[in-house]
């Protein structure tokens, strides 16, 4: 039996009087390329942000399995309106932070680009390999090698040795990525697609067993999607990565998802391989409108 | 000009410098902005300043402890209000920092209104500067590692900062914390030089300048830090019969670096020998080397 | 019970004139998302104003508070212009503008003290310094000037932002500013609209508080606690931020009677109580970022 690596369970987000996502169920099988699609503001984006604890869950709960036995990410909040539910919430109330869950293994990409803008493209990957170093703040505030040279200090070793590491693991990720040769260049200056590119470096900096892209193709030429097809799956194989995946292209969708999940309007539309959602008749009217 | 005079800029500027290593810290790498650092100096400088008058500690540990109990302090705050969106840190150090200066107005144990003198004059010129190389040292270091680098994360994107597992809580309480405990150490080292101290010294005018110097060195910029420091303590002195204008200038200078050019004089560069004689032997050259013919089209 | 309704007539009073201060700063953070802290320097400039329109030119009270709101009005969209719009065409985080509106006010009030001097100044006489009495309440006749001034204009405050078209547009920017320059909103109109009001509301508030007590460069510090009412009544609410300065004014006047030299620490005790328990305020909603 194949292990379910996110399971979401009757996930319902409400703001206000609007329900943005209502009673989704899915779940993601290991090592899958899970599509998630829909019409503008079906709550695509909604679900990203509430596997990833941006937003809390009004109902439902959320879980991941990176292998022995599931871990609840992400729980509905539940406690009501007034004041005693209020401070309740401020203190008793813990769900998982956003931090928390990308170092338990679950890391994305956003739609609206985020990268550190006045950041190298470098620093940008540097930054995010932070994880694989251990060494702590006071450590950190001495000098570690003898000035102007790359001798470390005998005490010192292995802190030189993990920030080591980090460098090496960066030009790893830039080199796949095809972003090495940008390495000095601001991240607000690279093109759009580069720059798409290297939220997904920055993404797997982390060694995370899930990855969530939120629309990576957009933005993109026809064939800069085709070599991001090729490069999602052959990121997804060497990492051995499960991912999850928003996108509106749909020859990237149908070419590289195993399954797909199909939103609209935040509720349930659809949910198969992607030949039986090509042909489902609810689908062509959610995107295409009905036919008169 | 006379040595003894001179003496006295250069540790004014050595105080200042202390203080504002640690607003550039906050302010420069973490994007938190706070008018309540005043209160932080107060704070060391009133416990310092009680431990070597009344109980008769040694200098050093008496200034170490004041930088001390104003971090313990920056915990609260922090605390409260850094898990919270929107501009509650900015509100509760403006209160912090004026409350601060209330309640020591109204304590009589440290001398009301009036304040506390005669304190012993301890930050000769050496003293202040050995505090001041260990504390740019310490922040040079630690901007250089992964956790400076997830404070300037931090600034630059939160939320993405939080996707890729940084604490954001944690480290925004580490960068308030280390810049409470250099205007902690700060504020005992002006205790100590002055020798008297009262709580009209921490108004709300002495954050502003402090993080004035900030601004005009430059965000994210150690270096530019200090050399902002050293031009806007010199400058008053040789402009003395526009006093009244200074804080005029500073503020219009403010608003138009903020226009015109954010990154400050510096802006987010380092000066080092090394980086000065690279710049020397390639300047003109290191602009075309650095952009690779990047494709064209796309926005940020 | 006479002393406890003069003293809550007195809280009123000046929770009022800080719900005049309040306004202007809620209404700038609801619509631009950072604290403009220069509105103090406006709210200071306002008391100078009145000042000098009344003993220079000389107008009466009402003379005096039209020039007072007109000239603070014209300061602080002004002040948007040069200090803040760059920053928004460039979309500059907003610490970048917290640090321009920091500068902005250390300017207005050194720019005060470099020309006009930092000594206390106070009005002339509008009205003897006597009371009404009211039944067997004697309220000071300048308090209740300040709480009918501050009702009307907070009155008409309301009736703009319910009942016009602008108003529509600025509530409208208030939810989300992107979505409602989709909708054909002219945002840069609306925050020309906010700070003009934010200016006007300073006007009488600076002109009143002036009045009540004396005129100096630093009167702007008062602002700090309409920051902190907005906190009490919740950041970025507008009626949040009028119930807040109305309640904190109360409070304040009542502590003062049995803690006085403490009492503006008043005020932060309260900013603390808030923070502990429900940092979303008295109606302030838990903001969600957009991811």
């Amino acid at each position: 039996m194949t292990t379910k690596v996110l399971t979401l369970e009757n996930v319902t987000k409400r703001f206000g009087g609007l329900t943005a996502v209502g009673d989704v169920s899915f779940s993601i099988n290991e090592g899958e390329i899970f599509g998630l699609i829909g019409p503008n503001g079906a709550g695509k984006t909604t679900i990203f942000n509430l596997i990833t604890g941006v937003y809390t869950l009004t109902e439902g709960n959320i879980h991941f399995n990176k292998g022995e036995k599931p871990i609840l990410v992400a729980k509905a909040d539940p406690y009501g309106t007034g004041f005693f539910n209020d401070l309740k919430r401020r203190f008793v109330f813990r769900p998982k932070k956003p931090s928390d869950i990308a170092e338990l293994g679950i890391t994305r990409t956003f739609q609206n680009i985020r990268l550190f803008k006045k950041l190298s493209v470098y620093e940008n990957v540097l930054t995010a390999c932070h994880r694989s170093a251990k060494y702590g703040v006071l450590v950190s505030l001495l000098p570690w090698k003898l000035p102007y040279t790359n001798i470390p200090y005998p005490m010192f070793r292995k802190q030189v040795k993990q920030e080591e590491a980090l460098n090496a693991k960066t030009e790893d990720l830039l080199k796949l990525m095809g972003l090495w040769e940008y390495r000095a260049m601001k991240a607000s200056n690279l093109p759009y697609g580069l720059q798409r590119k290297l939220e997904i470096a920055r993404a797997l900096a982390l060694d995370p067993k899930l990855l969530l892209l939120d629309e990576p193709a957009a933005g993109m030429n026809p064939e800069e999607t085709l070599a991001l097809l090729d490069l999602i799956k052959e990121i997804r194989d060497k990492f051995n990565l499960t991912v999850l995946i928003i996108e509106h292209h749909m020859d990237l969708v149908m070419n590289l998802c195993d399954r797909i999940y199909v939103l609209n309007f935040g509720k349930f539309l659809a949910e198969g391989k992607p030949s039986d959602i090509q042909g489902n008749p609810q689908v062509i009217e959610a995107y295409l409108g009905k036919e008169e | 000009m006379a040595w003894y005079y001179l003496e006295g800029i250069l540790i004014l500027c050595g105080i200042n410098v202390m203080v504002v290593l640690g607003l550039s810290l906050l302010t420069g790498f973490t994007g938190l902005f706070s008018f309540g650092h005043a209160g932080f100096m107060a704070i060391g400088a009133y416990v310092s300043a009680s431990l070597t008058t009344m109980l008769h500690w040694p200098f050093i540990p008496a200034v170490v402890a004041g930088g001390l109990v104003a971090m313990l302090m920056s915990f609260i705050i922090g605390g409260l209000t850094l898990n919270l969106k929107g501009d509650y840190f900015c509100i509760a150090t403006l209160g912090f920092g004026e409350a601060i200066r209330l309640i020591l107005n109204n304590v009589q144990t440290f001398g009301g209104a009036r304040g506390m003198a005669s304190i012993p004059l301890k930050s000769s010129l050496v003293a202040v500067y050995a505090f001041v190389i260990i504390g740019v040292i310490f922040m040079w270091f630690l901007i250089r590692s992964r956790h400076g680098r997830n404070m300037v994360a931090i600034r630059e994107e939160e939320l993405a900062a939080q996707a890729i597992g940084i604490n954001v809580f944690r480290y925004k309480m580490l960068s308030l914390a280390a810049s409470a405990l250099y205007a902690g150490i700060g504020g005992a080292l002006w205790a100590h030089y002055l020798t008297f101290i009262n709580p009209a010294m921490f108004m709300l005018t002495k954050s502003t300048e402090m993080t004035i110097m900030v601004i005009i060195g430059g965000l994210g910029s150690i270096t530019g830090s200090i050399v902002g420091t050293f031009f806007l303590t010199f400058l008053p002195e040789a402009f003395r019969e526009f006093a009244d204008w200074r804080m005029v200038v500073y503020g219009a200078a403010v608003i138009a670096v903020m226009a015109l050019r954010p990154q400050g004089l510096l802006g987010g560069i380092e000066f080092s020998p090394k980086g000065i004689i690279k710049w020397i032997t390639t300047s003109g050259k290191s602009k075309k080397a650095q952009v690779k013919t990047p494709v064209e089209g796309g926005k940020a | 019970m006479n002393v406890f309704l003069q003293q809550l007539i007195n809280g009123l009073s000046l929770g009022s004139v800080y719900a005049l201060m309040a306004v202007g700063y809620s209404l700038v953070y609801s619509i631009l998302n950072f604290s403009n802290f220069a509105h103090g320097g406006v709210i200071m400039l306002g008391a100078y104003f009145g000042l000098y329109a009344m003993t220079l030119l000389p107008l009466p009270l009402l003379g005096g508070l039209i020039v007072a709101a007109l000239c603070c009005g014209l300061v602080a969209v002004t002040l948007e212009k040069i200090a803040y719009s760059p920053l928004r065409r460039r979309n500059a985080p907003s610490l970048y503008f917290i640090i321009s509106a920091m500068g902005a006010s250390i300017f207005l009030e050194n720019i005060v003290v470099a020309t006009i001097g930092p000594t206390f100044k106070t009005y002339p006489t509008v009205f003897e310094k006597t009371a009404i009495q009211i039944a067997d309440i004697s309220v000071n006749k300048i308090d209740l000037m300040m709480f009918v001034i501050a009702a009307i204009s907070l009155l008409i405050l309301v009736f703009i932002l319910g009942k016009t078209k602008i108003g529509l547009a600025i509530r409208a920017s208030s939810y989300s500013s992107r979505g409602a320059t989709l909708m054909g909103v002219n945002v840069d109109r609306v925050i020309f609209v906010i700070f003009m009001i934010g200016g006007v509301m300073a006007g009488f508030a600076g002109m009143l508080f002036g009045m009540r007590y004396t005129v100096y460069p630093q009167i702007g510090i008062i602002t700090n606690k309409s920051f902190i009412a907005a906190v009490f009544g919740g950041l970025g609410s507008l009626p949040g931020a009028v119930i807040g300065s109305i309640l904190l004014g109360v409070i304040e006047t009542f502590a003062a009677s049995s803690v006085s030299n403490y009492r503006d620490l008043i005020a932060f005790v309260l900013l603390i109580l808030v923070l502990v328990i429900k940092p979303s305020g008295l109606m302030g909603k838990v903001v969600e970022d957009k991811a």
